[in-house]
């Protein structure tokens, strides 16, 4: 049972790093090393095994319904405990790495900035007004694209006191 | 003839930002009929703001956001969780394109862009940071 909790780490570890793929790979073959197992078939094993904890997450399952679950697989009831603990304590980091995979439309990156003054041009010799100019970099699906705007003074004034109104309305919902 | 010399007078008006009779009047030759001469000056002088603000208004510049609107949408449910009440923030802006490139037919587009609460946050700091630069330089 020792071996099953060294196993449970390293799946938990990849599930909470889904990035590490590498990482997890080693560690899986360095199980097998230690513990003589052929790394084919464990493989296969942790594929299955995988099923699982992604399917309760779509699905929202708590502890108890995960421990039922792998017991009909056929797991011994002291593993599937384990294991079900073990989802516990990661589900909220696991629940955000989810939310943080959905959909989001044009998804706003980052922003630039930069105000100045326009001193002239080829109507007006002297000119004095103030413009702000902004840069937003947007995700357009798996791409970055650059969008670049100008504001007035009183037009970025009137957006700002938008935006403090849809912070007050996203924290009325959280 | 006549046309494009009065353009030019009031180009020549606008451009330098004159604001007194004395200085347009200046400008007429010196045998040019003088009841003219203040009827123009007069004219001119009525139309020259609302002339500055125009030019202003059409010089170039980066596209510019003409409106915006915004909206909170509550996400319920996605492929990858079944049940989850993440707020998230829809802002559609509304921009034209260089008013100087586009003459009389401004080209606008609207732009839906989606932000987190986190990302929201960190943008009101910078719009924040704008802010007190803004008063900083007003305040010199």
């Amino acid at each position: 049972s020792q071996q099953f909790s060294a196993l449970t780490e390293v799946i938990f570890r990849f599930l909470t790093e889904p990035k590490e793929v590498e990482r997890f790979l080693t560690q899986l073959s360095d199980f097998a090393t230690m513990n003589k197992l052929s790394l084919g078939p464990l493989k296969n094993i942790v594929k299955s095994i995988l099923l699982v904890p992604n399917g309760a997450l779509k699905r929202n399952l708590s502890s108890e319904q995960v421990r039922a679950d792998f017991i009909a697989l056929g797991l011994s009831e002291e593993k599937a405990s384990y294991f079900a603990e073990q989802w516990k304590l990661n589900s909220p980091t696991l629940t955000r790495l989810a939310v943080g995979q959905t959909l989001m439309i044009n998804q706003l990156i980052d922003m630039e900035w930069k105000f100045g003054v326009t001193a002239g041009s080829s109507e007006l010799e002297k000119v004095g007004s103030i413009f702000l100019q902004l840069k937003l970099v947007i995700k357009k699906g798996s791409q970055m694209e650059n969008v670049y705007m100008e504001l007035t003074l009183p037009q970025f004034y009137s957006f700002l006191h938008e935006m403090e109104r849809v912070k007050t309305s996203l924290e009325s919902f959280s | 003839q006549l046309v494009s010399a009065l353009h030019n007078l009031t180009r020549h008006v606008v451009y330098q930002g004159l604001t007194k009779p004395e200085d347009i009047l200046s400008l007429f030759p010196e045998n040019f009929h003088q009841n003219l001469k203040n009827l123009l000056t007069k004219i001119i002088l009525e139309n020259a703001s609302a002339w500055r603000n125009e030019a202003q208004a059409s010089q170039i510049s980066l596209p510019r956001l003409v409106d915006m609107d915004w909206r909170v949408d509550i996400k319920t449910s996605s492929d990858s969780i079944s049940r989850m009440a993440v707020p998230t923030c829809l802002l559609q802006l509304k921009i034209q394109e260089d008013a100087a490139l586009c003459g009389n037919n401004p080209v606008v587009s609207a732009l839906t862009v989606e932000l987190s609460k986190e990302t929201l946050d960190t943008m009101l700091e910078g719009l924040g940071r704008i802010r007190d630069q803004l008063s900083a330089v007003a305040n010199k």
